[in-house]
């Protein structure tokens, strides 16, 4: 027989017990659109701890910092380590650099330092220099102002959260205390920055009597070693504030000040020069190395799938490199957890689905006994009344996948405007997963039936009733 | 479509000591018991029995429905009796037609398309399957009926679609089983000539089998059947000497 008349006699078979057909397709569309709603709820799960990952230091970056062969690295800030050859330097970048799979590589420096302006004081920590293209790698949004430009002098740019942190000249947090920032206008208002934090506090604490004055702001020769003098002051202009969506819109950057790493190296070499720079190793006699040692090293992947890989190949070298990678395959694993399990009660309910196709066709075979045989009679192929019943199911499972595709895509857009977010995520992959399942399930469950049919005698045609 | 090998006779229906037991738990039915005969070419040959004479089985093992325990069948050219069942079927989608006591349409079909039926499971086209049931259904003068189903027809019309069905096919051989069985007197009749009409035009060979002395008088040739075995074989010009 044609393909074509196979597909017509199947369908007007279907066609003429509707009701019947009808409710077997239900039970298709009930099952596949509940797998496809449960996977998708899974996806969305999962997609959003993805991003959340992603606001939370990117799933493709990898921190570098300095062996630990050297030991006692941990806080950073270790000063005599004298083991040099882990540490991290612009070889170290070059090396990274010319590996397989390293998007971006980027050296950082950490560097303490306080802020002063007006009554407020701003006592920095973690505030870190990066090179201009990882900064506009990061694509911050901006709220006031925008990365600084090559060659501009150094400029901080400032987390959207970080006037929370400027205190009163009491030393008390103001936003913590009175729940309201400090009138500070971080673009306009004159900011007065003291690298040499040591020195500062050494002038500050023995004698608590308000040393700050505007007034002593110079350009002069380096601070000196006497104790009581208070360090030099400088006014870092601002480039730019982060964006963020009010008070509680946490973010990696929003505590954090950043800025170009170069003009960050010529400001510093500047302030301490002819001492070592705060973190930086020195010789026996105290002496700064000439060359400079970075505080870690921000390396982005190409892509997701390679991170892990190019972590491996950093730690070989004998770096510690440490990525989110662990969270992002637990995260998988969870989320595979949830989805392996939601499907599992959607695949609960398209078993019974089969099950009813299956009990269908079985009826419907019993029902047309008698014209099968009057089909094999005349010499309808047995192959050929295999495929009617095979199609026939198929037929009801494509339209239950169809439909249940179908009711998927509206219960998810009802979920997803319920919760205002996307809870539940539906990739076209999935409709067509759904599609070649209920197909699937309808040819298995047609099998025995048609198997059954085309086995019938053909002698009961003939029967005389 | 006529027989590949041409027999060294002109039957085109050969059957040699034709055997089939049934086992009816330890006993043996002998339903057929040893039975031989050749149809020629175009001959219209009605098996009279009474039920459980045999004439049934005998007729499903000519069609190659049932296999005999013993014996051979050979129709068209085909040794039949050792086919399996995918054979059997193309065996008669090529050489075989039928026409049943009960019609047997499908009852979601119309006219053209119960009599295409056969022609479809050749895998023949639409429009020329289609055009030859018109031609068929013309021959048993059902042309105005081409769109009705089978619930909206009369048994005789019942029964003309079922043999411009078993036509259309244009095969070697046409079985009838008790054809007119559910039809009142006058479409008996009716029907009967019509049968007789039509294989004499077309020169198709049609084997009938019936309980009815009368019907079978519409043949030109009756085998008698009784407890599985031949007791009467004659031509027309025999019996109707008889009467």
């Amino acid at each position: 027989m044609k393909i074509s008349d196979l597909l017509h006699m199947s369908m007007s078979s279907l066609f003429k017990r509707k009701l019947r057909t009808i409710l077997t397709v239900l039970g298709v569309v009930i099952g596949i659109a509940s797998i496809v709603i449960m996977v998708s709820l899974g996806l969305g799960l999962n997609q959003q701890q993805m991003n959340m990952i992603e606001q939370y230091g990117g799933l493709k970056t990898i921190t570098v910092t300095e062996g630990s062969s050297s030991g006692g690295n941990g806080s950073g800030d270790s000063s005599s380590s004298t083991d040099l050859s882990k540490k991290l330097t612009d070889d170290t970048v070059n090396l990274i650099k010319s590996m397989d799979h390293a998007a971006i590589v980027s050296p950082v420096l950490d560097f303490d330092m306080i802020i002063r302006t007006g009554a407020y004081t701003y006592q920095g920590y973690g505030a870190n220099g990066y090179t201009l293209e990882a900064l506009e790698d990061m694509k911050w949004k901006f709220s006031e102002g925008e990365l600084p430009k090559e060659g501009d002098p150094l400029k901080f740019i400032y987390g959207n959260l970080i006037l929370q942190e400027f205190n009163d000249a009491s030393g008390d947090a103001v936003y913590y205390s009175t729940g309201e920032v400090p009138d500070i206008d971080l673009m306009k208002d004159p900011l007065f920055v003291i690298f040499d934090t040591e020195a500062y506090m050494s002038t500050q604490n023995p004698q608590d009597e308000s040393p700050f004055d505007a007034g002593t702001v110079d350009d002069g020769s380096g601070g000196t070693a006497e104790p009581k003098t208070p360090p030099k002051k400088y006014i870092i202009p601002t480039a730019g504030v982060l964006y963020g969506d009010g008070p509680e819109d946490y973010k990696d950057y929003s505590y954090g000040v950043y800025c170009d790493i170069e003009p960050l190296i010529a400001q510093l070499k500047k302030v301490y020069r002819g001492k070592a720079i705060p973190g930086q190793p020195t010789k026996k006699n105290g002496q700064p190395y000439k060359e400079l040692y970075y505080s870690s090293i921000y390396v982005k992947a190409d892509d997701v799938e390679n991170v892990k890989d190019l972590q491996t190949q950093i730690q070989n070298l004998g770096y510690e490199a440490s990525s989110n990678t662990e969270w992002i395959e637990q995260t998988k694993k969870t989320s595979e957890q949830q989805q392996a399990m939601l499907g599992g009660i959607g695949a609960v309910a398209l078993l019974v689905a089969a099950i009813g196709i299956a009990n269908t066709m079985m009826m419907s075979i019993y029902e047309r006994t008698k014209e099968i045989g009057i089909m094999k009679v005349l010499g309808c192929d047995l192959g050929d009344i295999r495929s009617l019943f095979l199609i026939e199911a198929a037929l009801i499972g494509m339209i239950g996948g169809v439909v249940g595709d179908l009711l998927s895509l509206s219960v998810s857009c009802i979920i997803n405007s319920v919760t205002g977010e996307k809870t539940s995520l539906i990739p076209v992959w999935l409709y067509l997963i759904g599609l070649g399942f209920a197909v699937f399930v309808g040819v298995a469950a047609g099998f025995f039936p048609s198997k059954r049919a085309m086995e019938l005698s053909p002698l009961s045609a003939i029967k005389n009733e | 479509m006529k027989g590949c090998k041409t027999t060294m006779s002109d039957s085109v229906i050969s059957v040699k000591q034709l055997y089939k037991i049934f086992l009816l738990g330890k006993e043996k039915v002998r339903a057929l018991n040893g039975v031989s005969f050749d149809i020629e070419k175009g001959q219209f040959v009605a098996i009279v029995g009474t039920s459980g004479s045999g004439k049934s089985t005998l007729l499903n093992m000519l069609a190659g429905l049932e296999a005999p325990t013993k014996g051979t069948i050979r129709i068209a050219g085909e040794n039949i009796e050792h086919y399996n069942e995918r054979q059997l079927v193309k065996f008669r989608r090529n050489h075989v037609g039928f026409i049943f006591q009960s019609y047997n349409l499908m009852p979601t079909l119309d006219a053209v398309e119960n009599v295409a039926l056969p022609l479809t499971f050749r895998g023949m086209d639409k429009t020329i399957r289609e055009r030859k049931a018109l031609k068929a259904l013309k021959l048993v003068g059902l042309q105005k009926y081409i769109k009705h189903r089978p619930t909206e027809m009369s048994g005789g019309q019942q029964q003309r679609v079922g043999i411009a069905r078993a036509l259309v096919l244009e095969p070697e051989i046409i079985f009838a089983d008790e054809p007119t069985g559910n039809l009142d007197s006058v479409t008996t009749e009716e029907i009967l000539k019509l049968m007789q009409d039509v294989v004499r035009k077309n020169k198709t060979t049609l084997v009938m089998v019936t309980h009815d002395n009368y019907l079978a008088s519409f043949a030109d040739r009756i085998i008698r059947i009784k407890d599985g075995k031949i007791i009467n074989d004659e031509k027309r010009e025999q019996f109707e000497k008889n009467e």
